[in-house]
């Protein structure tokens, strides 16, 4: 051996003083605010309470509605009184408007294809409602367009 | 068209009445009260519609109606119009479907006046949705005599012999 190795104290790798912190192997649960049976009677009173309301509310709803039917059935034979009388009127011009549109057409009967009716089954002097088209047949586009597409404005 | 010149249109002369010049606020607010005194007008025209089915054969009915209601509004016109003007106002300006329970304290002076000068109360919420059974005058007309056709397939006798299913039934709850 020809060079002297110094003397230096050897190192490991041991523990700190004192040894190693333990090693927390026990479970940590989170805090609990409440047992099982605080959580069930919670949520039994609060169903049973909105049950409750819900039920007060549905019966009023109800009633409202009620309420509200029993109006219009009292409005209703007004309006389709109303409506009556002018249905016929406007059947009338109706009838009216074709005659003269068709006056030079030879042969022509009005309500009637060349004399040839519509319905034959029927008896006689029944009143046909007339479709929608042909009821708004002599009128502007405009009148036909506000009562066709009432729905989407309303 | 399918109005043919047999058809039968009444006049322009049979159909013209004053009509009634009111607002859907308006009807709302009255239709209680109106309900109940035109109750006889309004049952006999609906049911005479609901039978004959045609608006021609219901004039006389419907314009006893509109004379009705009018004569109705003229009467709360002329000692309860401040309260009904209100209670119209309260019910169009409340909600969209002009409901009745935003406006109960409107509703409560206008049944108050009601009250104090004719002596009408207001009948209950449902009084016109209950089923009612209608006496009239009128005939009920005829019902449709059901049809016999003289050559219609003769059915099986009485004692004709009805014996067991030779294979019993599909399901076994029927056997």
């Amino acid at each position: 051996m020809a060079t002297a190795v110094p003397h230096c104290p050897p190192k490991q790798d041991l523990p700190p003083p004192g040894g190693y912190k333990k090693i927390p192997f026990a479970r940590v649960p989170p805090k609990s605010y409440f047992t099982g049976f605080t959580t069930i009677g919670t949520y039994v009173v609060v169903t049973a309470v909105g049950l409750g309301i819900y039920y007060l509310t549905a019966k009023k709803v109800k009633r409202d509605e009620i309420e509200m039917r029993s109006a219009q059935n009292v409005i209703f034979p007004i309006l389709v009184a109303e409506r009556d009388r002018e249905f016929l009127r406007q059947l009338r011009r109706n009838r009216d408007e074709e005659a003269e549109l068709m006056k030079n057409v030879p042969g022509w009967e009005v309500g009637t294809w060349y004399g040839e009716p519509v319905f034959k089954t029927l008896p006689e002097d029944t009143l046909v409602t007339p479709i929608f088209k042909e009821f708004y047949a002599h009128s502007d586009w405009k009148s036909y367009a506000k009562r066709a597409h009432l729905k989407l404005w309303s | 068209m399918v109005i043919t010149n047999n058809t039968t249109l009444p006049e322009e002369s049979e159909l013209n009445v004053q009509e009634l010049n009111l607002s859907s606020a308006a009807l709302r607010a009255g239709a209680f009260h109106l309900g109940k005194q035109c109750e006889q007008a309004n049952n006999e025209f609906m049911l005479c519609r609901q039978e004959l089915d045609d608006p021609r054969a219901c004039l006389a009915e419907g314009k006893a109606v509109t004379s009705c209601a009018l004569d109705f509004f003229r009467k709360v016109k002329k000692t309860c119009h401040e309260e009904f003007t209100q209670y119209a106002t309260c019910l169009d300006k409340s909600s969209g479907t002009m409901a009745f329970s935003h406006c109960r304290k409107t509703q409560g002076v206008f049944d108050k006046c009601i009250k104090d000068n004719f002596d009408w109360d207001r009948p209950s919420y449902g009084y016109f949705s209950r089923a009612k059974v209608i006496q009239s005058a009128r005939e009920a007309p005829k019902k449709e005599e059901k049809v016999s056709y003289p050559d219609a397939t003769p059915g099986l006798p009485e004692d004709y012999p009805k014996p067991p299913a030779k294979y019993g039934s599909r399901f076994h709850w029927l056997e």
